[in-house]
């Protein structure tokens, strides 16, 4: 599969919603603990070592389980692969928690859900579609029968 | 730079809503030379969410290319072959070159334009905090109509945040709410803060302000706690006068706070 990485890359200077220096350790079997800057952009988890300006690599976020891990850290793995971990050490229980709740919001198919969630309310509640006044009531991706497929 | 490739394409394969999908034909892209030139290519191409991928045919089972649709302006292009309804995906990163594609007719044209510049993460959550933040209005504004003392403190169903409609769930994969409706047989008013909003959904807004079985016509009805403050008030009452009277004696004898 093809990709820019210039794009990406671009991608990762973005605002982060949350940034820190993590001991990450990759799934690889002998990997060992390093220390990366981790940055959450979007729905890419980016890390970079910490004396560099482009990223060692980037996490897509969709589908992935977030999990708690002892001591203080956390884990990401992909529905594909589950045995295939990323782990993540913070230094407190505090921060592990503040990164597990962002990763768990940091995906398109949450934001999606959580749309149609409150279009249905809405509209429940007030008879009117509000997404009528962006001019998107019509797409395919914001229908409820969208989320069912 | 890596990136967990095989995840990624397993999500372009799987069974989660495709926002857009057609054949579309391309011209360049990364690996190709830059100047667009001859009919290019014609491949199937599927937008998810801020990610466009693209495929050999519609029955192929690995993506070749990937886009990701953030930092990007969508425009209207001039294709090299007349007859296209061209496109082009910029980004205004140093490096990047625009993505030069064409759609068959003017109203495929129309519709990609159209999916693709508000595909952003960004936009997309711009819009969740806009109905986010009208739903809240129409909770308050129904919490106020039904009951002008009902403080939006002690309201049932406070509006939370979206994150607290995933608690549990994996990240954009259940799509299944496992909530059992507990919110039905407890108590209305006393909600602890943490209950989330698809709890609360359920039971549907409108039926957990105007149901729970109580009459519409008695508001103060519909919710425990004010039945238990006011009936609580009848009781205090008593229990201080009778308190006065038995000029603090028998203090084994004192009722309950709570009846």
């Amino acid at each position: 599969m093809r990709y820019n990485e210039k794009e990406l890359q671009a991608l990762s200077r973005q605002p982060a919603e949350l940034a820190a220096e993590l001991g990450m350790r990759g799934p690889k079997k002998g990997s060992v603990v390093k220390r990366r800057l981790v940055k959450l952009v979007v729905n890419f988890l980016f890390y970079f070592r910490t004396d560099e300006a482009e990223p060692v690599g980037a996490l897509l976020l969709e589908h992935c389980r977030v999990a708690q891990e002892e001591p203080s850290g956390f884990s990401i793995s992909f529905i594909e692969d589950p045995e295939r971990k990323y782990h993540f050490e913070c230094y407190s229980e505090e921060q592990c928690q503040e990164w597990m709740g962002a990763l768990r919001r940091a995906s398109y198919e949450f934001m999606r859900r959580s749309l149609i969630f409150y279009r249905n309310e809405i509209q429940k509640m007030t008879g009117k579609d509000p997404l009528e006044q962006f001019g998107i009531s019509e797409e395919a991706r914001f229908q409820l029968s969208g989320v069912k497929a | 730079m890596k990136l967990n490739e095989r995840s990624v394409a397993h999500y372009a394969l799987s069974n989660s809503p495709a926002d857009h999908r057609g054949f579309l034909r391309t011209w360049g892209g990364p690996g190709t030379p830059p100047t667009p030139s001859g009919t290019g290519r014609r491949c199937w191409f599927v937008l998810k969410g801020n990610l466009l991928f693209s495929f050999e045919s519609r029955e192929a089972r690995a993506p070749l290319g990937l886009v990701v649709l953030e930092g990007c302006t969508v425009e209207l292009a001039e294709a090299p072959v007349p007859e296209e309804f061209a496109f082009t995906i910029c980004f205004n990163a140093p490096g990047v070159r625009p993505y030069l594609l064409a759609a068959d007719g003017p109203a495929a044209q129309e519709a990609w334009v159209k999916v693709l510049s508000r595909a952003s993460f960004g936009y997309m959550r711009l819009v969740v905090r806009e109905l986010e933040n009208q739903l809240r209005d129409a909770r308050q504004g129904l919490a106020l109509h039904r009951h002008s003392s009902w403080k939006a403190g002690t309201s049932p169903c406070k509006t939370q945040p979206p994150d607290q409609l995933s608690r549990g769930l994996e990240n954009g994969h259940t799509l299944s709410r496992d909530y059992s409706p507990m919110g039905l047989v407890e108590a209305g008013g006393s909600r602890p803060a943490g209950r989330s909003l698809a709890e609360c959904e359920l039971q549907g807004a409108a039926s957990l302000l105007l149901g729970r079985g109580q009459s519409p016509v008695s508001p103060e009805t519909s919710c425990f706690s004010t039945l238990h403050d006011w009936y609580g008030q009848e009781i205090l009452e008593l229990r201080r006068g009778w308190q006065q009277r038995a000029r603090g004696s028998q203090p084994k004898c004192e009722q309950q706070d709570k009846p």
